[in-house]
């Protein structure tokens, strides 16, 4: 009897066209144009060669120091800070208005630099200008202190070349001692495939609301049908929810072998965990199908309303629209995500990706298996009720 | 004979509607019993109940004897419903649907087999098993409809109008099924507000308005209730006020009514009215096209009983 | 004028769709509004740094946060290891620095202590670490020749003090253009879900098979009532555009009242026109509700990734805005986002946006061919 209806429910699903685009096709599709429209942003932030122009005069000229420093800045390799062109300040100008360079520098009795807009870009190159400055400076003012000294000492014989590089060793020894020590999965937009997945857990909730549907005699005439046979309700839903959960996550995995293989989702190294994660996400959308479904009083289609807005709503909370939203929530209102099973699932995903320790990731795992219990208990109470007011 | 249903004192209270009126009766077994009456009489609403579907306020419902709840899976199995709404899965083919919900009465492969097979037969779709719902035409649909509520071969068949919009050729198929399906010993309740199907096909007729029983017995019974016994119906082209007073004065005389070009004349008795009525017509030179006699149907029955048609 | 009627009560049937759209709009375009200003004078940008000192109320470790903090914006987090992790991963902050115990003694004495940093890798980053990188190096050299903290700091205040002048070139504020372009952007999205998207869900429904088999038998000649259909959903379309347009005016009055803003009308309007072109061939080619759910949706919100409504286009890969070309909706935010930036608006300046409405206009012209010639095939065939 069991697989009676675990076969035929599963029948149902994989025919029906409509929802499967929805479960499996749509979110693959919002994959890739999550990718598509994600995959430059980090690349955009992280350090690029900047593009200027320093404008050639006597100033410059004469000045050994900015021209080797700027020299040693614009030196290919993985320090390299600046592409630089030399030219005249016809051109540079020219060069800034078609915005080929963010901006000039320019050396007369002041240091002067030009850029069109206020930027980041243009703080890093302005900041840059302001330590060669400094640093011209200190050398002079060191230089003269060691050269006063040496005077004092009347040493006739002043080696002005050997105690200028040896200023200049100073300065530009790297003395400095920092030690970063940041994680390395910092890619923040992998929070966006997190959230997908949390959404196609969730969707997973249409597929087992569609098999609940036909086991309630007010949803549809196909219930009644059930409803008057000599089998109980909750025997046959069972195996229904089992073809539901076991079509749902044919949809994962289809997603997961996409995310992975072609979009490239870093999930973390550790497999068991992510299947864990998985299972129980499902497991909360199943489960919220069936609160849905029992719950709501009302047409077919406006159940599916609901439950895809409460699934946007809760991939909304948990960054799908914008990630910032998961973080502004977890730091002022941490208690919506607590009891929001998109956020469970995509913190999870997160905690796996970004953390080295499971502590978190076994408390959203807690955290959805509560969920889904309590809303199958729930259901449970819901649909023992087995006669209606009306039908 | 044995009662396979028995309903006593059942009442079924919307919240400003009295669906159902302190209603009782009783099926017996290998009979057709025809619910009749308007929409919205509360047929449907009964059959719910008696499946508890539905929950009532009042009275108690025993099915072979025993008390139905929504537990009863002992009875539920002998029970068979075909719902006036089409109840079939979009996706699964003819065969599957039927093959489903027989398996949810009968768990053996092969006896679920010939039973598919033989409710195949039966509604006369052997050339559509592979097809899926949306292919069918409406009256193929219903006869799906119908097999796969008695596929499994219950003893007590509920059909709720399963011939609502249906197409000549599909009507006499399944009306041929459910006398057949009496015949292989089924006790069948049968409801519709088409008065000529329950005549041909009931054995006893319950009359429903309003949530309440208005009559009951065989169809035969129910006309006496009438109180007419012959109706003739003929076309005129013309015929003035005092023709008409004078039909009226014929001693067995019920009622004479005139339709456009329709006069319609019942009797209370019959004996020659309808060469009377000619005479009568001949002598006052009214021209006729077509004139026809015949017995009251149910509808008239109804029409007496409550002053309004059966289907409006 | 009954097919005309029938349209705006099929049309009211999805007034949900309407508002959520349109309050999304609203969601966007105020959530922008709050972005920071930008002026016409050079402005420092300042990275979010996170300060977490072991060595407080010390000179020199004081000093060091004094520098930081004029040069960034310091941000204050729960002092825990997880909520510092999760502002780090959220880009809350974009650099950490971790001042050890005894920092300010250990430097007078001569030592080199580490501190630890932590980094998002960005170009705010990128600039905290540069500002960090290059107080320490001073310090460290003036540490070589003085041995009191008040003569060293004196000394760092000293050499950091000389500073290149800035000038600006562009005299456009920005921000103010900025927030309007990503209002009319996001818009495209908007424009899209609610124009295609209602008017694909109301024709299916005229033509719903049977529903269509009444109107051709019917005595209503097919052109007038094609024609009626035409006219109610250009209007509707118009009325969708101006409902967004005035939104805009509420939100953005200073800029939209001028020549700039004209220009962002009239580049909405024809993207507002192709929209209705591509919404009539859709319903021709696909009546099922379904599928044009689906597709409607995959056609927004891929335009809406592929062209930039969502992240800004500057941001996208080359390749995908190559295939974006295709889109109608990529022109509209080309435009979109030179009008951010135009600073005289002339013809010549404004030649490039001319031709992108001219695209859009193409676009349109195509959709209404192909539409013409399949809705003719549909007729005599079926």
């Amino acid at each position: 009897m069991f697989w009676h209806n675990f076969k035929y429910s599963f029948k149902t699903l994989i025919r029906n066209k409509t929802l499967l685009f929805w479960t499996f096709a749509f979110p693959i599709l919002l994959g890739i144009f999550f990718h598509m429209a994600f995959s430059d942003i980090e690349k955009s932030e992280t350090f690029d060669v900047i593009d200027i122009a320093i404008v050639e005069n006597n100033t410059f000229h004469q000045n050994k120091f900015f021209q080797k420093t700027f020299e040693a800045f614009s030196q290919k390799g993985e320090n390299q800070v600046f592409h630089i062109q030399y030219v005249s300040l016809k051109k540079a100008k020219d060069l800034l208005k078609k915005e080929q360079i963010i901006g000039y520098l320019q050396m007369d009795d002041e240091v002067h630099i030009v850029v069109h807009s206020s930027g980041v870009q243009e703080t890093i190159f302005k900041y840059i200008v302001d330590e060669v400055i400094s640093n011209q400076k200190m050398i002079e003012d060191l230089a003269s202190n060691e050269i006063g000294q040496e005077y004092s000492k009347e040493n006739a014989t002043i080696d002005y070349n050997k105690i200028y590089a040896e200023i200049t060793k100073l300065v530009y020894s790297d003395t400095e001692s920092l030690d970063n020590v940041s994680k390395t999965n910092l890619s923040y937009t992998m929070i966006e495939y997190y959230t997908l997945i949390a959404m196609a857990c969730l969707y997973g909730g249409v597929i087992s609301m569609f098999v609940t549907n036909y086991k309630l005699a007010n949803m549809n005439c196909v219930g009644k049908r059930t409803s008057i046979s000599p089998i109980s309700k909750i025997k046959i839903l069972t195996g229904s929810l089992l073809a539901s959960y076991v079509v749902q996550m044919i949809g994962l995995a289809l997603l997961f072998i996409f995310t992975i293989f072609v979009l490239k989702v870093d999930y973390g190294e550790h497999i068991l965990p992510i299947f864990i994660l998985a299972i129980t996400g499902s497991l909360a959308g199943l489960s919220l199908g069936i609160v849905v479904a029992t719950f709501v009083k009302a047409g077919e289609n406006t159940k599916t309303g609901i439950l895809i807005a409460i699934t946007m709503l809760g991939c909304f909370l948990s960054g799908m629209m914008g990630i910032t939203m998961k973080y502004i929530i977890d730091k002022n209102i941490p208690i919506i995500n607590k009891i929001n099973p998109a956020s469970m699932i995509t913190d999870g995903f997160y905690s796996l990706y970004y953390y080295p320790t499971f502590h978190r990731f076994i408390f959203n795992v807690v955290s959805l298996v509560i969920f889904s219990i309590l809303m199958i208990f729930l259901s449970l109470q819901g649909l023992r009720r087995q006669k209606y007011d009306s039908i | 004979m044995k009662k396979i249903i028995e309903v006593k004192n059942l009442t079924k209270e919307y919240k400003k509607l009295k669906a159902i009126d302190h209603l009782s009766f009783e099926v017996k077994e290998g009979e057709i019993l025809g619910l009749l009456g308007p929409n919205g009489s509360g047929k449907t609403t009964t059959i719910n109940c008696l499946l508890s579907l539905l929950k009532f306020q009042e009275g108690t419902i025993k099915i072979f004897g025993k008390d139905m709840h929504p537990n009863s899976y002992e009875l539920k199995r002998k029970i068979g419903v075909v719902f006036q709404e089409i109840a079939v899965f979009e996706e699964l083919t003819v065969y599957e649907n039927i093959d489903y919900f027989c398996g949810l009465y009968i768990s053996d492969k092969e006896t679920r087999k010939k039973y598919i097979e033989d409710a195949i037969q039966l509604v006369g779709l052997e050339n559509y098993k592979k097809f899926y719902p949306k292919q069918l035409s409406g009256g193929l649909l219903r006869r799906l409809n119908i097999a796969c509520g008695i596929a499994h071969k219950p003893k007590l068949i509920f059909l709720d109008e399963p011939t609502v919009a249906v197409d000549p050729q599909s009507r006499n198929n399944i009306l041929e099924g459910i006398k057949r399906l009496r015949d292989s010993g089924a006790t069948i309740v049968y409801t519709t507000h088409y008065m000529e199907e329950v005549e041909i096909l009931c054995d006893r007729i319950i009359i429903l308005d309003k949530g309440k029983i208005l009559a009951q017995g065989t169809s035969t019974e129910l006309k006496e209730l009438a109180n007419i016994d012959e109706k003739i119906t003929v076309e005129v082209e013309k015929i003035s006020e005092k023709v008409i007073d004078k039909i009226k004065r014929f001693p067995t005389i019920h009622e004479v009514n005139l339709n456009m070009n329709t006069l319609i004349v019942t009797y209370k008795k019959g004996q020659d009215n309808l060469g009377k009525l000619i005479d009568c017509l001949k002598d006052n030179k009214v021209v006729y096209s077509k004139i026809f006699s015949e017995r009251p149907t149910l509808n008239d029955v109804f029409l007496s009983l409550t002053g309004k048609e059966l289907r409006d | 004028m009954t097919v005309f009627k029938t349209f705006w009560k099929v049309v009211k049937k999805y007034k949900g769709t309407i508002i959520l759209y349109t309050t999304l709009l609203i969601i966007f375009g105020g959530l922008n509004m709050s972005a920071n200003n930008q002026s016409t004078q050079f402005v420092d940008s300042k990275p979010d740094i996170l300060i977490i000192n072991h060595d407080q109320n010390h000179k020199l470790s004081n000093h060091l946060v004094k520098y930081i903090k004029k040069h960034s914006n310091l941000v204050k987090i729960k002092q825990n290891e997880e909520a510092i992790s999760d502002a780090l991963f959220y880009r809350d902050v974009n650099f950490i620095i971790d001042i050890p115990k005894n920092y300010s003694q250990d430097i007078m004495n001569g030592e080199n202590p580490t501190i630890h940093i932590q980094s998002t890798g960005d170009y705010q980053a990128s600039l905290a670490q540069m500002l960090l990188m290059r107080y320490i190096r001073v310090q460290n050299i003036y540490k070589t020749k003085t041995h009191d903290e008040e003569e060293l700091i004196q000394k760092i205040n000293h050499s950091m003090d000389k500073k290149a002048t800035v000038e600006l070139t562009s005299k456009l504020d920005i921000s103010k253009t900025s927030n309007v372009s990503t209002y009319f952007s996001f818009a495209s999205y908007s424009i899209m879900a609610v124009v295609i998207f209602v008017i694909c869900l109301v024709m299916s429904s005229f033509k719903e098979r049977k529903l269509h088999k009444r109107t051709i038998i019917s005595s209503m000649n097919y052109k007038t009532y094609n024609r009626q259909l035409l006219l109610a959903s250009f209007l509707y379309t118009c009325i969708v555009w101006l409902l967004f347009i005035l939104l805009g005016m509420f939100l953005f009055q200073d800029v939209l009242f001028t020549t700039r803003g004209i220009l962002y009308m009239l580049n909405s309007f024809v993207f507002s026109f192709c929209c209705l072109t591509i919404a009539l061939f859709i319903s021709t080619v696909v009546s099922n509700k379904n599928a044009v759910n689906g597709i409607v949706n995959v056609i927004a919100l891929g335009s809406a990734f592929l062209c930039g409504a969502f992240v800004p286009a500057e941001w996208l890969p080359n390749s995908v805005l190559n295939i974006a070309h295709i889109l109608p909706a990529y022109w509209y935010i080309h435009s979109n986002d030179l009008l951010k930036k135009v600073e005289i608006l002339d013809f010549n300046n404004l030649k490039p946006i001319f031709i992108n409405c001219l695209v859009m206009i193409g676009f349109s012209i195509i959709f209404i061919i192909i539409n013409n010639i399949i809705s003719k095939h549909k007729q005599k065939f079926n």
